[in-house]
């Protein structure tokens, strides 16, 4: 900084008054001696002009020790004013200093917290929206699609075991017409039997009219009666067995008519109640996937926000900036405030701080728009924080 | 793979905002608080682009520029200074260093990205 003028402590002194300083402090007993001895001239050096000069004398005298006592009152106190501003610089400007770096630090630090907490949040987002969208394979609504083929599957597995058993049903009423086909042969070999029985019956009446001659024609309608009579028995067993087949196939088909039906009315209810769950299934997968989506949509917002949240937070780095700044030409004051105590000191004359130097200082140190801004108004510009440049420029 | 991408800013809060902004766009991302800091962590590391701050301790971005242009393996690494920094003066020097572009804080994140696509190495 450069080196000011020295300043006395009684300024602006005239040329007369500057011969008369060199007098010392008694500048008015020399007045008054001047006055007495120019009144003992002009009266003659009478007793009354001698008493004249001497009275001027001594009030000249009076005068300055007066002003001297009032001079050393001023100087102890333009003393202990320049100590005291002095000790400001010593005590007051770094305290005003640690505070404002503390502010800074503990503000930076906050901010950067926030700003990791809230990158955390933005990661945490992004991984869960691309958590979302991989996962649409595996999607509600895959697995509600392939839910449905799997239970359609199910139900024509039961249509076509339905189908089956219809196909038995159908043998099985085909079995009954065989049925009553052996019974109608069973009756045909009845009635063959009792026809050949009256055959035999009239070839033995016959033989029995032919005398000795019909002798071997008897024993052979003997013999034919007996085999009719045979013929009879096996027809009738024929015929119960047959009505026995015929009753089991008659309960066989009424059971499967019976099955048929049970199953064809689990069946329906089968579809039913697997549509009827399939249509809420489908209708809670609807509704999770509208859901997911508006999370999806919600997250990109919420991201967003935070980005713009986190834009915002990068007013902590000018007001950093601003405030070392600042404290750094705080800082310079002590150094500047001890000078003049010393100066003061050693040569009794005030030593004005350099307050263009320093101000040219902090503004050299100045790098935002706004810092100048300031400075050259002398009050706060706008408070409104900074918007986001638009200015970028390519080299 | 992911391209790198190296921030310098002594404001550890202003490296979490532009980290935010870079990784959702899928670059990765190294840190450094200073010049010098920088420089040591550029070593042996592949690194695309590299956004500095001015006005730092112990090594400024101007110097570090410089510093990093004398490095064989990052001569045409581009470099973006960030900065509240607007006198021309300083933009000049930034641009003398070997700078590829000066932008000024607070920057918004759509436009800063659209500079690092840019200018990102291929």
């Amino acid at each position: 900084m450069a080196e000011m003028p020295v300043m006395p402590i009684t300024k602006n002194i005239s040329p007369t008054g500057s011969v008369l300083r060199r007098l010392g402090g008694w500048q008015s007993t020399a007045i008054g001696l001047a006055g007495g001895l120019t009144t003992g001239f002009m009266a003659g050096w009478g007793l009354g002009a001698a008493l004249a000069a001497t009275g001027l004398t001594l009030a000249g005298a009076w005068v300055d020790r007066r002003r001297s006592r009032e001079q050393a009152v001023a100087l102890g106190a333009t003393a202990a004013f320049v100590a005291g501003t002095d000790q400001v610089g010593r005590d007051v400007l770094p305290l005003w200093s640690a505070h404002i770096e503390q502010s800074r630090a503990q503000m930076e630090d906050a901010v950067a917290a926030l700003s990791q907490r809230f990158g955390g949040i933005v990661e945490r987002l992004d991984q869960a929206l691309k958590a979302s969208v991989q996962g649409g394979d595996q999607g509600l609504n895959g697995v509600f699609e392939r839910s449905r083929g799997e239970l359609h599957s199910v139900l024509e597995s039961l249509r076509a075991a339905m189908a089956s058993n219809g196909t038995m049903h159908a043998e099985v009423q085909s079995l009954g017409r065989f049925v009553d086909e052996l019974q109608q042969m069973a009756a045909e070999v009845a009635n063959i039997a009792a026809q050949t029985n009256l055959l035999a019956i009239n070839a033995a009446i016959e033989a029995a009219h032919a005398g000795d001659n019909g002798r071997g024609f008897a024993v052979l309608a003997q013999e034919v009666r007996k085999l009719s009579a045979m013929s009879g028995e096996t027809g009738k067993r024929m015929a119960d067995k047959v009505g026995v087949i015929g009753a089991a196939i008659v309960a066989a088909r009424l059971s499967a008519e019976s099955s048929a039906q049970r199953e064809a009315a689990s069946a329906v209810a089968s579809e039913a109640a697997i549509n009827g769950v399939l249509d809420q299934f489908h209708g809670v997968t609807q509704a999770l996937e509208a859901s997911a989506d508006m999370l999806k949509r919600e997250s990109v917002g919420i991201q967003s926000e935070i980005v713009e949240s986190l834009v915002q937070l990068q007013f902590q780095d000018r007001v950093s900036q601003r405030m070392t700044h600042v404290r750094n030409n705080i800082e310079r004051l002590p150094a500047l405030l001890a000078d003049s105590r010393e100066h003061f000191e050693s040569a009794g004359a005030l030593k004005v701080v350099d307050v263009a130097a320093l101000l040219r200082e902090l503004e050299s140190s100045y790098a935002m728009a706004d810092e100048r801004s300031t400075h050259g108004r002398g009050a706060a510009a706008s408070t409104a924080a900074a918007p986001a440049s638009e200015e970028v420029t390519f080299f | 793979m992911a391209k790198t991408i190296m921030i310098v800013d002594d404001s550890a809060s202003l490296r979490q905002v532009v980290g935010i902004s870079l990784r959702s766009a899928g670059y990765d991302v190294i840190e450094g608080c200073d010049g010098v800091d920088a420089l040591k962590k550029l070593t042996g590391q592949k690194v695309h682009l590299i956004i500095s701050d001015v006005n730092m301790p112990n090594m400024d971005g101007i110097s570090l520029v410089k510093a990093v242009k004398e490095l064989p393996a990052y001569r045409f690494t581009p470099i973006v200074m960030l900065t509240t920094e607007s006198q021309e003066g300083k933009k000049k020097e930034g641009q003398a260093a070997g700078a590829k572009a000066w932008m000024l804080k607070p920057f918004n994140p759509p436009q800063l990205l659209s500079v690092v696509q840019k200018l990102v190495l291929a």
